[in-house]
C-alpha cells in the first residue's frame, strides 16, 4: 500500500513540475504589457528598468530556477494589473474562504442526496422514483443552468421573503446559492450512481448472495452499494478540492465575493503573473485531487492495492 | 445387472450410489404411487410462464419430478430447455418478468410455488436448499475476503458470529481442500485460481448448512483437468454433509460421472426419465437417442459430430404434440397432433413418446448409441 502511494506520489511531482514549467515558459512568451499596470504611459526605458527589476530579463532557466525558489516559500508573486503590487497569495486567501465555504456545503449535500437517489433509483428500476429521477436529471443535463439559477433566485427569495443578494451576516441568504449549485451536482452523483448499482445488481454475485440467504436490504447495502460507490469514490477528493474555483454564475448571481470568474477577469485584464499563479493553483488541486481519488479507491479496492496493474474493471 | 455396473464404473470412473438407487427405487414414477411421501422435493405439474417484450413464454409446461433424500439428480438439456427455470423455481429466485401459473413444489410440507414475497424464503433459500452457480469467477463478491463471505452465509442461516462463526468458516475451507486455509482466509477473490475459487462457493454453499445442493452446470467454466477434481470433492461432500443434489449440466460426461437418475429436459418439459444406467443403454424417447448420438466419444475420427437438426422449438408460440417431432428424423403422424403421455418402461424408468405407446411401430434407437455399453467397455 505504501510503496503505491509513494509511486503514486512521485509521478504526481513529475507531472506538476511539467505542468509548472510548460505554464512559466508559455507565459514568458506574453505580450510585456502584462506586467505593468499602466505600460502607455511608460518611456522604452522605464519599462527596462522595469523588466530589470523583475528579473525578466534573466536567461529563462535562471528565471525558472528563482520562480521555483519561490514557490517553495509559498509565494505566487505579486499581481501587477488585477491589483496593483498586491501579493497574489493573498488575493486568493481573501476570496477562496467563501467559494470554498459554498463548494463545500453543497458538495456535502450533493453526495449523500445523490448516491442515495441514485441507489434507490437502481433498487425499483423502471419503478416511480426512477422515472422521477431520470427526469430531474434529464432537465439538469439539457437545461442551461443559467434558466433555473435565475427563476431559483427571483421566485426563491420572493417565497423565502429574503434579499436578492448574498450577506454574510444573514446565514438565510446562502440557502439558494448552496441549492443552485447542489441541484445538478446531486443529478450528477445520481446518474452515476444509479448505473454503477444497476451494473453491480446484475452481477452474479448478487444471485448468490441471494441465494445463500442474505436478506435483500443488507444484499443492498452491503454489496450493491459498497461496489457501486467505488469508481465513484475517486471522484470524491477532486470535486471537493475544485470547490476552490468556485462557480461564476452563482457567485455572481447572489454577488459572493469568491473565485468565480477570477481566472475569467486575470486572462481578460492580461495579468501575466496572476494568470501563472492560479493555472498552478488549479493544476495542483487538479493532481492533487486525481492522487487522493486513486488513494481512496485503493483502500476501498483491494484489488488495486496488490496487483500491479490493475484488473481492468 | 452387477456385470453392467462395474464395467460402466470402470470405463466411466463413476461409482453409483447403489443405496441411493434402492431407495427411490421402490418409489420412482412417484406420481402418487407407493412412495410418494418419501421424496424430498415433489413439482407437479409445474407451469411458469415469462412475459418477454409484450409475448408470453412458455418455460415450463408442466413439469412433474420427485427427488429422493440423497440421491444424485442429474437435469440434462440443451440451452433454453428449462433446466435452469426449474431450479430458479426451487430457490425462489425466479426473474421478476416470470411467474408461476399453475402446479406445485411442496418441500418440507411447504408448497415453494406458492411463496411469493422475499420473507417467506428466509429459512428455505441458502438454509436449507442452496446453489452453486457456474461461474466461479464472477460468483464472488470481488471486494470481500473470502472468510468474510462465507462468514456472511453462516450469519444468515446458522447464526453463527465472531471465533465461532472464524472456526467453522476455516473448516468448511479445509473440507472443500484447500491448503492453508488460515491464510486463504483473509484473501480476496481475485488472489484464487478458478477452480481454488468454485472450491470456495462451494464452501459457502455448504455454510449454509442445506439439505438440497443445486449445482447449476458446476464445471463448465472450469479446465478438464479441474472439472474431474471439482465433481469428486462435491460428491465426496456429499456424504459428509448428507445432501441431495441436483446437477444442472449439458455435459453427458460429468452427468455419467455422478448421476443417480437423470431427468432428460426438451422445450420446458421432462420427456425421460430414469436411472443413470437406464438412459444411458437404454434410451426410449428420440430426443434422448440424438442428445446420446451427439457425444463426442462415440464419434469415428474423420466423420462429422453428430448434430440435431434444426433449432427447439419456440416457447413463446403454444406447442402442439411432441415438442421434439419437427426435429425428430422418424416422428410418428402422432406427434404432431398429440402431447404424449408417460409410458413406464421400468418402475425408475418413463419416457413422454408415443413410441411406448403399444400400438407405435417399431423403432429402434440408432445404431450409434446401441453399442454405447460396449464402447464404455473398451474404454
Amino acid at each position: 500500500m505504501l510503496v503505491y502511494i509513494g509511486k503514486r506520489l512521485l509521478r504526481s511531482l513529475i507531472s506538476l513540475f511539467i505542468i509548472i514549467v510548460v505554464v512559466f515558459c508559455l507565459l514568458r512568451m506574453m505580450p510585456i504589457e502584462g506586467y505593468f499596470p499602466s505600460f502607455d504611459k511608460m518611456t522604452p526605458l522605464q519599462v527596462e528598468n522595469g523588466l530589470r527589476k523583475m528579473g525578466l530579463l534573466d536567461p529563462v532557466p535562471v528565471q525558472l530556477f528563482n520562480f521555483f525558489k519561490q514557490l517553495l516559500r509559498g509565494d505566487l508573486g505579486t499581481s501587477m494589473r488585477y491589483r496593483q503590487n498586491y501579493s497574489i497569495t493573498k488575493i486568493i486567501a481573501n476570496k477562496a474562504p467563501f467559494s470554498i465555504r459554498f463548494g463545500m456545503i453543497a458538495v456535502g449535500i450533493s453526495i449523500p442526496l445523490g448516491l442515495g437517489l441514485g441507489v434507490l433509483m437502481a433498487r425499483k428500476k423502471g419503478g416511480l422514483w426512477d422515472k422521477f429521477g431520470t427526469v430531474y436529471i434529464v432537465i439538469m443535463q439539457a437545461v442551461p443552468a443559467a434558466l433555473y439559477y435565475l427563476f431559483l433566485q427571483l421566485y426563491g427569495t420572493q417565497a423565502l421573503n429574503i434579499s436578492l443578494l448574498y450577506n454574510p451576516d444573514k446565514l438565510e441568504t446562502m440557502i439558494l446559492p448552496l441549492i443552485s449549485l447542489a441541484l445538478p451536482s446531486v443529478a450528477y452523483y445520481a446518474m452515476w450512481m444509479r448505473r454503477y448499482a444497476v451494473d453491480e445488481s446484475n452481477k452474479d454475485y448478487i444471485k448468490l448472495a441471494r441465494a445463500k440467504g442474505v436478506p435483500g436490504a443488507v444484499i443492498w447495502f452491503r454489496h450493491v452499494f459498497r461496489n457501486a460507490v467505488v469508481p465513484i469514490v475517486q471522484l470524491i477528493p477532486n470535486s471537493l478540492l475544485l470547490t476552490l474555483a468556485g462557480s461564476i454564475y452563482v457567485e455572481s448571481l447572489y454577488s459572493i465575493p469568491g473565485m468565480g470568474g477570477l481566472m475569467v477577469d486575470v486572462i481578460k485584464r492580461q495579468d501575466n503573473t496572476m494568470v501563472q499563479a492560479l493555472v498552478i493553483v488549479f493544476a495542483v488541486l487538479t493532481i492533487v485531487g486525481l492522487l487522493l481519488g486513486d488513494i481512496f479507491m485503493a483502500l476501498v479496492d483491494p484489488r488495486i492495492s496488490l496487483t500491479r496493474k490493475a484488473e481492468a474493471r | 445387472m452387477d456385470d453392467q455396473n462395474t464395467s460402466r464404473s470402470h470405463a466411466l470412473g463413476t461409482k453409483v450410489h447403489r443405496t441411493a438407487l434402492r431407495a427411490y427405487a421402490r418409489s420412482i414414477d412417484g406420481e402418487r404411487t407407493a412412495g410418494a411421501g418419501q421424496s424430498l422435493l415433489s413439482i407437479r405439474d409445474l407451469d411458469v410462464r415469462f412475459r418477454l417484450r409484450g409475448q408470453t413464454l412458455h418455460a415450463l409446461r408442466g413439469i412433474s419430478l420427485d427427488i429422493y433424500p440423497n440421491e444424485t439428480l442429474a437435469i440434462v438439456g440443451e440451452s433454453g430447455a428449462g433446466k435452469s427455470v426449474l431450479m430458479k423455481n426451487l430457490i425462489g429466485l425466479l426473474d421478476k418478468n416470470g411467474w408461476v401459473n399453475g402446479g406445485s413444489i411442496i418441500f418440507d410440507g411447504i408448497d415453494l410455488a406458492k411463496l411469493k414475497r422475499e420473507r417467506d424464503w428466509s429459512g428455505i433459500r441458502g438454509k436449507r436448499i442452496a446453489m452453486v452457480m457456474q461461474d466461479p469467477m464472477t460468483s464472488l463478491n470481488p471486494l470481500k475476503t473470502v472468510g468474510w463471505q462465507i462468514r456472511e452465509a453462516l450469519r444468515y442461516n446458522q447464526n453463527m458470529h465472531g471465533k465461532e462463526a472464524d472456526n467453522r468458516a476455516l473448516e468448511l475451507l479445509r473440507d472443500v481442500g484447500i491448503s492453508e486455509p488460515e491464510r486463504r482466509y483473509r484473501q480476496y477473490p481475485h488472489e484464487f485460481s478458478g477452480g481454488m475459487r468454485q472450491r470456495v462457493v462451494i464452501a459457502i454453499a455448504l455454510a449454509c448448512g442445506p439439505r438440497v445442493l443445486i449445482c447449476d452446470e458446476p464445471t463448465t467454466a472450469l479446465d478438464v483437468t479441474i472439472q474431474a477434481q471439482i465433481l469428486q470433492l462435491i460428491n465426496s461432500l456429499k456424504d459428509k454433509y448428507a445432501l441431495t443434489l441436483i446437477y444442472i449440466t449439458h455435459d453427458l460426461g460429468v452427468v455419467a460421472n455422478v448421476a443417480d437418475r437423470i431427468a432428460v429436459m426438451y422445450a420446458g418439459d421432462v420427456v425421460e426419465l430414469g436411472s443413470c444406467d437406464e438412459v444411458f443403454f437404454d434410451p426410449r424417447h428420440p430426443y434422448t437417442w440424438a442428445l446420446l448420438s451427439s457425444l463426442p466419444q462415440l464419434g469415428t475420427r474423420k466423420q462429422d459430430l453428430y448434430t440435431i437438426e434444426g433449432t427447439p422449438p419456440n416457447l413463446f408460440h403454444p406447442i402442439r404434440g411432441d415438442a421434439f417431432a419437427p426435429r425428430n428424423p422418424h416422428p410418428l403422424e402422432i406427434d404432431f397432433l398429440h402431447r404424449p403421455p408417460y409410458f413406464s418402461v421400468s418402475p425408475t424408468h418413463k419416457a413422454r413418446t408415443w413410441l411406448l405407446d403399444p400400438r407405435a411401430p417399431q423403432v429402434e434407437p440408432p445404431e450409434a448409441i446401441r453399442n454405447i455399453r460396449e464402447l464404455t467397455r473398451m474404454g
